[in-house]
């Protein structure tokens, strides 16, 4: 990796995978994923973490990538939108969505799939108030977020 | 944002030495929930970044004789989790939890709520109630214990020196038959900064009289303090109707004397009096 | 104290631009001589279903499945001139332009069956046609295609559809102002705390009466949507501005529900078909907000007996109207 003046080499895996990168000390995860590693489906919204759009899976937990400094990710696992699922082999709970009609626009679906994995994962029967507080980080103008969290209630019918 | 450096120290010692050299100059960041909008909107400028959560000293929750320990890098996830912290300091967990929303809280910290003083902070008055203390490390100076009643001067400025980190937060356990309750009013039930909240400890001792009472309110003055006016009245009497009702009011003039007359004023009042009264039946009625 | 109440909005909205405004929109369908279909539209799909309640409308004429369409849309090298993504007239106006291009392709594949089965009275189903009166007598759409081509004959038509309406005397308010209208009411009930100023809805049952609802689960979930944006606008959201500078300038001090403050909604369709409309339909993406916040203040009205003529209904405002009424 050539050297670039000011910046620091960054390694951390992205989806399974290890990747290095150089960075700007300035620079926010959400930068990195997305210009750098041009992982462009985690999203740029209010960039001060009031939205959720930019979620990610970070050592397991959800977090606002805008609010992660990008060489504070050193040697941690990184789950982004891109790695839950595939056009071939979507995962359950995108399945779930578009059986659901739980998605119009699509901006916030990125951020709410990671945490309604995250909330499965540590939660696999939520009830409703557990599931609303579990998306609550993930603002929604569309949907209402009525069949959002249908699709989740239903992700394993 | 302005250009820093960043430096990720792999020990205590490595950053109190850093903060001997660049403290003046440097930004200690933790879970950056703060941080990071402050620093985009350039309202902070430091030279250095220094990164803590990896320092393993810094996080966990142990039980040392009375007390507990809780290091400053605790998530508020990891207070909300802790079975340690949910059975003994359940309103102060209640404060945790109220904060924004998941992703918010899996990376904010008990110390960075401290450090970051705002006057809407949600657990900082809620440590207040419980007496906290804190322990201030530097390399100059060793380690030096405050209560965290002294530790906050104005809105978001700390008495902490530039080469200080703060490695722990030491709570008393509570005597045996203290209750306790922390509500937060906001504008909607998540993702929302504090309208006002209030944390209530109270204890009866065997004739149903208040033994103790600690009561901080909190988003509603520049900074969060013990309203001992207030609680000076109930000491020692039995929590009565009428008596609680005048506490509320008093509760009210004691705001009001550090705030003074603001156009938020006529809300915090009544409302800051209501939800005093409210929970104070919640606890007695227990 | 919490106090609860009932409330009911009702409205009705025009859709489209109205008033003589230009109100216009267009519609292209390519058969081709494998018998894929190729749809055209300016128009913009941000999610509301613009795009699948298109390809319904083309597959339903045509007798094809839906998803199989090749649709391309709002790029102004390749699509005809549409109007804007607004004014809840989507289906209302690009659809009919949808069901007039595609009835004028088919009238050419209609006339080329006719001649190749030996039959008039032809059906388009299921990616065949056929005679209904000797069903032996078929072709499939993709043959059907292949031989429109061979004849030379156009298999693109394009079709424009106008709404525009002739507007309303200014002095008596009399005339044409829109060309059809959409219903809706919705109820709410909520939970008032008088002592702080906090109001929860605790569910909102939404009707709409859309003429006929093409894509019934992207009618839910406009109504869904305009709800929650409702409750936001009768409670939450406020613009602040200071000396011409925004003062609420990121989502958070612009304060929209988050999934928790969103209650139950139980949304309902009506279907009272308007003849202007494809298929008898008309819009709901603005209906589907629009009586949210009336019926939370008429049940904020009917739970403690105070009226809300400003917006938002938050925290102080609500606190001071009802310490204003306790002091009466």
């Amino acid at each position: 990796m050539s050297k670039e003046p000011g910046k620091t080499l960054l390694k951390m895996r992205v989806n399974g995978k290890a990747v290095e990168v150089m960075v700007n000390p300035t620079w926010t995860l959400l930068r990195v994923l997305r210009e750098e590693l041009r992982l462009t489906g985690t999203k740029k919204g209010c960039e001060q973490g009031d939205c959720g759009v930019c979620t990610v899976i970070m050592d397991g937990r959800t977090v606002n990538a805008c609010l992660v400094l990008a060489l504070q990710t050193d040697s941690k696992e990184i789950e982004t939108i891109e790695g839950l699922g595939t056009a071939d082999q979507l995962h359950p709970l995108q399945k779930s969505f578009i059986k659901h009609g739980a998605v119009q626009c699509g901006f916030c679906t990125p951020g709410m799939l990671l945490s309604a994995k995250a909330l499965l994962e540590k939660n696999a029967d939520p009830t409703l108030e557990e599931i609303k507080r579990g998306i609550s980080g993930n603002l929604c103008r569309c949907t209402g977020f009525a069949k959002i969290i249908k699709a989740i209630q239903n992700v394993h019918r | 944002m302005q250009r820093f450096q960043f430096y990720n120290p792999c020990s205590v010692e490595d950053a109190l030495n850093f903060l001997a050299e660049q403290g003046e100059r440097s930004k200690i960041i933790a879970g950056g929930t703060d941080l990071i909008p402050g620093l985009r909107l350039e309202e902070i400028r430091p030279d250095f970044v220094l990164n803590i959560p990896e320092i393993n000293p810094f996080s966990g929750i142990k039980e040392i004789d009375h007390s507990f320990w809780i290091g400053p890098t605790t998530t508020f996830t990891e207070m909300v989790e802790s079975n340690l912290l949910s059975c003994s300091f359940p309103a102060l967990v209640r404060s945790a939890a109220s904060v924004g929303g998941p992703q918010i809280r899996n990376r904010g910290t008990i110390g960075g709520n401290i450090a970051n003083a705002s006057p809407a902070a949600d657990v900082l008055p809620a440590l207040l109630a419980h007496g906290g203390e804190l322990e201030l490390q530097s390399k100059r100076n060793g380690k030096r214990i405050i209560p965290l009643a002294e530790a906050i001067l104005s809105p978001y400025k700390t008495c902490f020196r530039s080469d200080e980190i703060l490695t722990g937060i030491i709570l008393k356990k509570l005597e045996p038959g203290t209750r306790s309750a922390f509500e937060k009013l906001g504008r909607r039930k998540a993702m929302a900064r504090a309208r006002m909240n209030l944390t209530l400890l109270l204890r009866l001792n065997h004739r149903e009289e208040v033994s103790e009472l600690r009561i901080v309110p909190g988003a509603v003055m520049p900074v969060a303090k013990r309203m001992d006016r207030t609680e000076r009245m109930l000491l020692g009497k039995k929590p009565e109707p009428l008596l609680i009702e005048a506490a509320s009011k008093t509760l009210a003039e004691e705001m009001v004397e550090v705030t003074g007359a603001r156009w938020s004023t006529e809300y915090k009042i009544p409302v800051l009096k209501n939800i005093f009264k409210r929970m104070m039946k919640q606890l007695l009625t227990v | 104290m919490k106090k609860r109440g009932i409330g009911i909005g009702c409205m009705y909205y025009g859709m489209g631009y109205g008033f003589s405004r230009p109100d216009v929109s267009s519609a292209e369908v390519e058969i081709c001589e494998d018998g894929s279909v190729i749809v055209r539209s300016g128009e913009v799909d941000y999610g509301q279903g613009s795009d699948t309640i298109f390809c319904q409308m083309v597959a339903e004429e045509l007798g094809i499945r839906y998803d199989t369409i090749q649709l391309i849309t709002a790029d102004t090298f390749a699509t005809p001139n549409a109007g804007p993504t607004s004014a809840s007239r989507l289906t209302y106006v690009a659809g009919n332009a949808m069901v007039k291009a595609s009835r004028a392709i088919k009238k050419t594949l209609q006339s080329v069956a006719e001649e190749i089965l030996g039959e008039r009275d032809l059906l388009f189903l299921d990616e065949e046609i056929f005679s209904e009166s000797h069903p032996e007598r078929r072709i499939s759409f993709r043959q059907l295609a292949k031989e429109g081509h061979f004849r030379g004959l156009p298999m693109v038509e394009t079709a424009w559809h106008d709404i525009t309406t002739k507007d309303v005397n200014p002095e008596t308010g009399q005339g044409d102002a829109y060309s059809t209208y959409a219903y809706a009411a919705q109820l709410a009930e909520v939970a008032v705390d008088t002592e702080t100023g906090e109001v929860e809805v605790l569910r909102i049952v939404a009707v709409a009466d859309v003429g006929k609802a093409i894509n019934p689960s992207n009618v839910e979930g406009q109504i869904e949507g305009g709800v929650a944006m409702g409750l936001g606008y009768a409670l939450t959201e406020e613009i602040k501005e200071e000396g011409g500078y925004l003062k609420t300038r990121n989502l958070g001090e612009y304060m929209i529900p988050t999934s928790m403050d969103v209650p139950p909604i139980d949304p309902h369709i009506v279907e009272v078909p308007v003849s202007s409309g494809p298929y008898g339909a008309k819009g709901v993406g603005e209906p589907a907000l629009i009586p949210t916040a009336p019926a939370i203040l008429n049940a904020i009205a009917n739970a403690i007996g105070v009226r809300v003529t400003e917006l938002p209904a938050n925290l102080e405002n609500l606190h001071r109207l009802i310490r204003e009424k306790e002091r009466d």
